[in-house]
Order: C-alpha cells, then sequence, then structure tokens
C-alpha cells in the first residue's frame, strides 16, 4: 500500500465536491456535463483505492462500467446539447425557458 | 513496503488533478476547461497505476482523454458558441453552489471518520492475497476472469446501454426532415 486508503478517499471526495461546485454554478451546458465527468472519474478514484485495499479486482470491474456508462452519458447528452442548439444558438441554461411558463 | 518516490509521485499527482480540476470548472474559456479536464484525466490516470490497476489507466487515457474529451471538443467546435467569454461564467447562485460542493466533501468525510478513521488503519482488508498463486492483483487476467466470470451478464448489459445510448443520440441528433 502506497498511501492509506483514506487519504485515496479524501482525495476522491475532494474531487468529487469540485464537480458538484462545477455542476452547480457553471451557466454552459457542456461545462456542466463536464463537471460530471470529472465526479465519475472521482468515484473511480474511489473504486480503484477500494480495490488496491481490499485486494479484490471487483472495484476495478465496477470501474469500467463507469467509464462504459459515461461513455453513454456523454453521448446521449451531447446529442442534447446539438437538438437544444439547432432550436435557439447557446449553450447556456439560463436560455432554456420554453417549459417555464 | 512503502517507498518515498511512489509516496512522492502519488501526492504530486493528487495536488495536481485538484488543481487541474479547480482549473477546469473556473476557467471562462470553454477550450481552457477541456484542457485542464485532459490534465487532470492524465493525473488521475498516474495515480491508477500507483494503485496497481494498469488495464483501468490504460482504459482511462484511451477511452476517456482519447474518445470522450476529443468528442466533447468536436462539440464544443461544432456550436461555436458566440460571446461565450464576455458572458459571466458562473450563474448568480454560485455561493450556493460553492456551499453544495462543500458540504458534499464534508459529508464524505464525516461518514468516513463516524465509521472508522482511516486515515490511520482504515477498513481492514477483507482477506489477505497468496501472494504465491495466481496472477497479481491489477493485473489484466485478473480483471478480465471477473469481467468475464462472475461480471458476464452486467458486461453484455453494458453493451445494451452503450447501443441504447448510440441510437439515441443519432435519433437526437439528427437533422429532422420535412415531410
Amino acid at each position: 500500500m502506497i498511501v492509506p486508503v483514506g487519504v485515496v478517499l479524501a482525495l476522491s471526495a475532494v474531487l468529487f465536491g469540485i464537480g458538484v461546485f462545477g455542476f452547480l454554478a457553471r451557466r454552459n451546458l457542456i461545462l456542466m456535463l463536464v463537471s460530471v465527468e470529472v465526479m465519475l472519474n472521482a468515484v473511480n478514484l474511489s473504486l480503484a483505492g477500494f480495490s488496491h485495499h481490499l485486494a479484490d479486482p471487483r472495484g476495478q470491474v465496477l470501474a469500467l462500467f463507469v467509464i462504459a456508462v459515461a461513455a453513454a452519458e456523454a453521448g446521449v447528452g451531447l446529442g442534447l446539447v446539438i437538438a437544444l442548439n439547432r432550436n435557439r444558438p447557446g449553450a447556456g441554461v439560463a436560455d432554456l425557458t420554453q417549459l417555464k411558463w | 513496503m512503502a517507498s518515498l518516490p511512489a509516496q512522492a509521485a502519488f501526492y504530486y499527482m493528487a495536488a495536481a488533478s485538484i488543481a487541474s480540476a479547480l482549473l477546469a470548472v473556473t476557467r471562462k474559456n470553454p477550450v481552457h476547461s477541456m484542457l485542464w479536464v485532459l490534465a487532470l484525466f492524465l493525473h488521475v490516470a498516474g495515480i491508477f497505476l500507483l494503485l496497481g490497476a494498469e488495464f483501468l489507466a490504460a482504459v482511462q487515457v484511451i477511452v476517456y482523454a482519447g474518445a470522450i474529451l476529443v468528442f466533447y471538443l468536436f462539440v464544443l467546435m461544432l456550436l461555436d458558441l458566440p460571446g461565450e467569454q464576455a458572458r459571466p461564467r458562473f450563474a448568480a447562485h454560485w455561493p450556493l453552489a460553492a456551499a453544495g460542493g462543500l458540504g458534499i466533501v464534508a459529508i464524505i468525510w464525516l461518514a468516513q471518520f463516524a465509521t472508522h478513521d482511516p486515515t490511520r488503519n482504515g477498513i481492514a482488508p477483507a482477506a489477505l492475497p497468496s501472494a504465491t498463486e495466481g496472477p497479481r492483483l491489477g493485473s489484466l487476467a485478473e480483471v478480465g476472469r471477473a469481467l468475464f466470470g462472475p461480471f458476464a451478464l452486467p458486461f453484455e448489459i453494458a453493451s445494451l446501454v452503450l447501443l441504447a445510448a448510440i441510437v439515441g443520440a443519432v435519433v437526437l441528433a439528427r437533422r429532422r426532415v420535412e415531410t
């Protein structure tokens, strides 16, 4: 064990918090999706840390599934952004008010 | 057992990934944000290497940095967002968002320290790996055996999820043909 598992988990928690902040604060749809990727990476990091600590390959397998789901999420999310951009230019979340009233 | 260069490498990569994640969510230019996310992904891949997950590190570089991030960059350039740098980068409620992020971190840390003190001895390893026989943990053989053994059904379901995502992305991004 290079470092205690708690250090890996703490790093993962900090990265996840940064991702949450980016998702809630950014106004650009694409950058919100990128913040989601940062959060997924944080989760992968904690899965790999647990896998190393418990000497169990299942953590790495779960991280691979997370990567697969992240790829699917990127495809569908960016398809939605392109479709929205065709209706009205721009990718700001504040502009998407068609459903408001 | 814990060598000093490996520890130094880990702490460097941890600090660099936190810094690049912070820069990624705060840069004004979206392309700069993407490049900082690329730096974050590469440093996380380095941490995977240190944690003995070589296959995961390779997948991180090839799939995440190579495919997903390039896809994001393509869409960013395709949309050609005008005046993106002139607008405010954060919504008006960004202090609330910062509080939310800090709250998540606080909850995770509280949960860890309420169950154990993970920095001292941590969650006990379930079973000590036998160092004599079988492939080393983290080697591709071990992961592949788990992936195609007990995880065969979730593996197939993951391929279905990816197929559904491909079809959905094509349907969503297709130009509508007026009939």
